[in-house]
């Protein structure tokens, strides 16, 4: 492998995920995300930044952190003065239980393609890797990683919101998990902060150069569990020359804590997970 | 495993709620229901033996003759059992033999210790049946009369004779009964050859309920090695069907239940080490998979039926269709079927010495420690390496010792793990062996176990029984336990005390003493902080493969100074749990008294990268040198084994474990029941990571109605 000192910042490497594409794959998920969905269950991959997680129900007041200006300990209890946090990452260090933790790691593509081989031995004929976030599109140097991957005969797919241009990317990428977060503009726009006719011009655009699609369908009580919005991914689905199929995701409110550990309000909210019946109506539209 | 009758209709459920596949007729399914219900183990165990107190002089007689006589009494006066509808016969009916005792009483107490442990030789008594092994007997006699082996040799024919008595009460009965088709297949077998597929089963079920009758528990071994051919021939001849052969064989397997008494046992401890090794390659190194082996996965996995622990014997060459079913049947969860990968198998098994195509006949002793089947004498010694470390090489932590580096630590303690070889070789000497000769080693008098030694080659023709040096090859393998632990110990006292100086050796051995107390924020740092065995981190695992590497080294070393050979394993089983009361802190943030790591698994909570990453770790080790075998758990959640992806993800695993050179693996997979547990006791389960989609969490960091959703997810 040449040294490929092409920089991406990372939020977290997994191995063994059998839910993000066909066969074992390893995903890597990316921090910075276009979008800002009001369901987002990976809120710490939202900014482009580097962030500080606090997880409070971790802390047992060992004030190992206490020497930053950024942390408090106001009778006994722990909190983060975000306004003075550099996120240097020091504390995070030092903490013993990692109730702090830092999201966000600059690797090289040498670094992540290193990390990715480790399974190549249990990717078989339809796994590999998985490229997901926040939205691994809006760094461009993901073009050098699937390269990079490629070469290695590593299968390759990315999670996209859709909201940016694949014609880079296509050469190397074997299949796209294509979001629909929804199908009605307005809502598209009220809850994740932009319009969908960018997204869907992209998956026409990405279709008609040939790439391989799987739609996402994510399913939320009280957003878009409504009947029009499955027809309308129906006609969507059927439109594309290249899609191999949609899959129907229920939402649900496990963000809630990361969130919380951001020092943001829980986003978290049982309310809108959709019911079976739901769920088994929009598969029967949607895959049917 | 729960199994229900509502309205005449048996399910037999599976730890995820998918449905099992119904294949077997509704009165056979029905008797496996009665008999994984207890109704034969209840009625076994009502007669625990027979009484010896009326023959006269008893105790004055030799070991051999009380043990003859027993034998003798035990076909005169077991009952016999035939359960209704049966498609083969016979059966171990007296209670003791459950509890690994021969169940002749004397003064109301069994006679003695039964043997385990071992694959007795099935193939002689199905080819060439048990007559053959009647003409052995004979001609060893003539020619140990007048020796100090005559009464071993007479014990032989003895005991011939009394499994004669027995075989004739069941024709008998079963005549008598009208059970023409067990009557006619037992006037063939299992003395004379069987000729047909139904036959060779019964044939190997009369004979291994024979041993079992007398106390012992033997492994069934390559059971599909051995039935196919007679399927095979028997198909081409047109005088049996596929679904047919799938119900003998399938009576086989509940008749295999009739030891279960139920009581407080999970799902696989009603086991007696029946184990079945299944697929790989024969002595010639050709491929023997065929149509048993699918009927063996088919039976498992339309009941459920845990009694036989099966593993199955892979390779790169494994066929598709044979890792799909493997799959298929595992994720029915209960860990009934294991896996081996042969290939690493043969290797370790050639370098240690056994001629290649021995070495490529292997099954197991009824766990997974690998033999010659037919050929061995095996036994293994426990050791807690952990607490070797503990207590020898840090003195309880009672300050005594210091080192000045790594290196140091880690030389004093491998010099401990040498004296304890040492030990474990004068120990032997010393209670089975006399002295060496010049025709070899003199074994001293030992319980006595003709009826096994029967089927073991060697032990007729030496005229030595098969605890006594009869076998051809005879093992007893030190298995270092505590793998995990240890490593883990020796590589958070390097990080803590000689790379990152957060703390001094004589302090830190202060601190484990006083069990943490009072140094909270160090420990979980230990424990949080650090990358332990079973993350595919190399740079604790390059301790573990360096410790295994040097075990097996000082284990050879003792080869050779006695009639015994010892090659090395990993292993607890079960011990783990009887050891952690005992063990002191650790330095990996362990307190006294918390869970321990089983077998060569990774030490429970500290396995955060998943399943491949714990295979990886695994596979890094010198499984090469560890000729008897070392074994890891592995843990999946229902969630992963979910529909054909599921399946789909469990082939990725065992292939990439075959790909990487393991050795054994036990994949099982758990349920909500698991994630409950998990709730009440985070601790023990800090791997536990659960997934929906892109999303992930470790489960314990969620907070209780997180837990509960998750819980719920995967209740659904």
């Amino acid at each position: 492998m040449n040294d490929n000192i092409t920089t991406l910042r990372v939020a977290e490497i997994q191995r063994f995920c059998m839910h993000d594409g066909p066969g074992v794959r390893t995903t890597v998920f990316f921090k910075g995300c276009p979008l800002r969905c009001e369901w987002c269950h990976n809120p710490e991959m939202q900014k482009s930044e580097r962030e500080l997680l606090f997880f409070g129900n971790k802390c047992i007041s060992c004030r190992l952190c206490a020497s930053c200006v950024a942390h408090k300990f106001d009778g006994g209890k722990h909190t983060v003065d975000r306004e003075k946090c550099v996120v240097c990452g020091k504390c995070a260090d030092l903490c013993p239980t990692t109730a702090l933790q830092i999201c966000g790691n600059d690797m090289s593509v040498n670094e992540i393609v290193r990390e990715v081989k480790k399974d190549v031995a249990f990717y078989g004929e339809n796994g590999g890797v998985t490229l997901s976030g926040g939205e691994p599109l809006a760094q461009s140097g993901v073009v050098d990683l699937l390269k990079a991957l490629k070469s290695d005969g590593i299968n390759t797919a990315i999670e996209t919101c859709g909201y940016f241009d694949v014609s880079a990317v296509l050469p190397y990428t074997d299949l796209f998990l294509w979001d629909i977060k929804d199908t009605d503009p307005a809502r598209h726009k009220q809850y994740t902060g932009a319009s969908n006719e960018r997204v869907l011009e992209n998956l026409f655009a990405a279709d008609e150069m040939g790439a391989k699609t799987r739609l996402r369908c994510i399913i939320i009580n009280g957003v878009n569990a409504d009947t029009d919005h499955y027809m309308r991914i129906r006609e969507i689905k059927e439109k594309l020359k290249n899609c191999a199929g949609a899959d129907v995701l229920p939402y649900h409110a496990y963000g809630g804590s990361k969130a919380v550990a951001l020092g943001l309000p829980d986003n978290g909210d049982a309310s809108l997970i959709p019911t079976d019946d739901e769920i088994n109506e929009a598969k029967r539209i949607i895959c049917g | 495993m729960k199994t229900t009758s509502p309205g005449g209709k048996t399910v037999f459920a599976s730890v995820n709620n998918i449905s099992r596949p119904v294949r077997l007729c509704e009165n056979t399914r029905l008797f496996a229901a009665e008999s994984l219900g207890h109704k034969y183990g209840l009625e076994t165990k009502k007669t625990r033996g027979v009484p010896l107190d009326d023959i006269e002089g008893f105790e004055f007689l030799t070991p051999c003759r009380k043990y003859d006589l027993a034998v003798r009494r035990i076909a005169e006066t077991a009952p016999i059992r035939i359960c209704d509808g049966e498609l083969v016969s016979g059966s171990a009916t007296l209670g003791a033999a459950i509890s690994h005792l021969v169940p002749a009483l004397y003064k109301g107490e069994p006679l003695c210790r039964s043997i385990s442990h071992l694959t007795p030789d099935f193939v002689t008594v199905v080819r060439d049946g048990i007559d053959s092994i009647r003409a052995r007997a004979e001609s060893a006699l003539k020619k140990h009369r007048g020796t100090e082996k005559e009464e071993f040799a007479e014990s032989c024919l003895y005991c011939l004779d009394s499994f004669d008595i027995w075989h004739k009460r069941y024709l008998d009965v079963l005549r008598e009964k009208g059970y023409t088709q067990n009557y006619e297949n037992l006037c063939v077998v299992p003395h004379k050859p069987a000729k047909t597929f139904y036959q060779a089963v019964q044939s190997v079920w009369f004979t291994f309920a024979f041993m079992r009758l007398c106390g012992n528990w033997p492994g069934i071994g390559r059971l599909d090695e051995l039935l196919g051919p007679y399927l095979e021939n028997d198909m081409k001849n047109g005088v049996l069907t596929l679904d047919d052969a799938r119900e003998i064989l399938a009576h086989f397997f509940i008749k295999g239940c009739e030891w279960i008494c139920g009581g407080n046992y999970g799902s696989g401890d009603a086991q007696h080490y029946q184990n079945l090794v299944i697929a790989g390659v024969d002595e010639n190194g050709c491929d023997v998979t065929n149509d048993v082996t699918y009927l063996i996965l088919d039976i498992i996995e339309e009941l459920g039926i845990s009694d036989f622990p099966t593993t199955v014997r892979l390779s790169s060459k494994s066929p598709e269709k044979l890792l799909r079913r493997t799959a298929e049947v595992m994720r029915f969860g209960g860990g009934t079927l294991a896996v081996y990968n042969e290939e690493k198998v043969i290797e370790s098994m050639t370098k240690y010495g056994y001629p290649p195509d021995e070495a490529r006949r292997f099954a197991n002793d009824g766990c997974w420690e690998v033999q010659v089947p037919g050929k061995t004498y095996f036994r293994y010694i426990p050791y807690d390496f952990l607490q070797l470390l503990q207590k020898k090489t840090l003195k309880s932590y009672d300050g005594s010792v210091d080192f000045p580096d790594f290196e140091a630590l880690y030389k004093a303690y491998i010099s401990d793990v040498a004296d304890l070889l040492e030990d474990h070789l004068a120990m032997l000497l010393d209670e089975n062996m006399e002295r060496e000769t010049e025709g070899g080693w003199v074994w001293k008098e030992d319980i006595k176990c003709t009826v096994i030694s029967l089927f073991e080659e060697g032990c007729i023709e030496k005229g030595l029984s098969y605890r006594e040096g009869g076998p051809i090859y005879n093992i007893v393998s030190p298995h270092i336990g505590g793998l995990a632990d240890t490593v883990n110990s020796l590589y958070a006292i390097k990080k803590l005390v000689f790379d990152e100086k957060k703390v001094g050796f004589g302090e830190l051995m202060q601190i484990l003493k006083n069990n943490w107390e009072g140094s909270e924020a160090l420990r979980l740092y230990a424990l949080n902080r650090y990358v332990y065995y079973g993350n595919d981190s190399d740079e604790v695992d390059v301790i573990c493969v360096r410790l295994l590497s040097d075990f097996a080294d000082l284990c050879k070393k003792i080869d050779g100074r006695s009639g015994y050979s010892f090659p090395g394993g990993v292993s607890t089983f079960g011990r783990q749990l009887e050891w952690s009361p005992h063990r002191l802190a650790c330095p990996y943030g362990r307190k006294s008294g918390e869970v321990l790591a089983a077998n060569a698994s990774p030490t429970p909570g500290s396995d955060k990268e998943g399943a491949t990453a714990m295979i990886r770790s695994y596979c890094k080790n010198p499984l090469e040198k560890l000729s008897i075998g070392a074994a890891l758990d592995l843990k999946l959640l229902p969630s992963y084994i979910k529909g054909d992806e599921g399946i789909d993800a469990l082939v990725a695993l065992l292939r990439g474990f075959v790909a990487l050179g393991g050795f054994f693996m036990q994949p099982d997979v758990i349920d909500a029941e698991i994630l409950k547990k998990a709730q009440e006791n985070p601790e023990e389960y800090q791997n536990l990571s659960v997934r929906v989609s892109g999303w992930n969490a470790r489960f314990v960091t969620l907070n209780k109605e997180w837990q509960d959703m998750v819980i719920e997810q995967n209740e659904r």
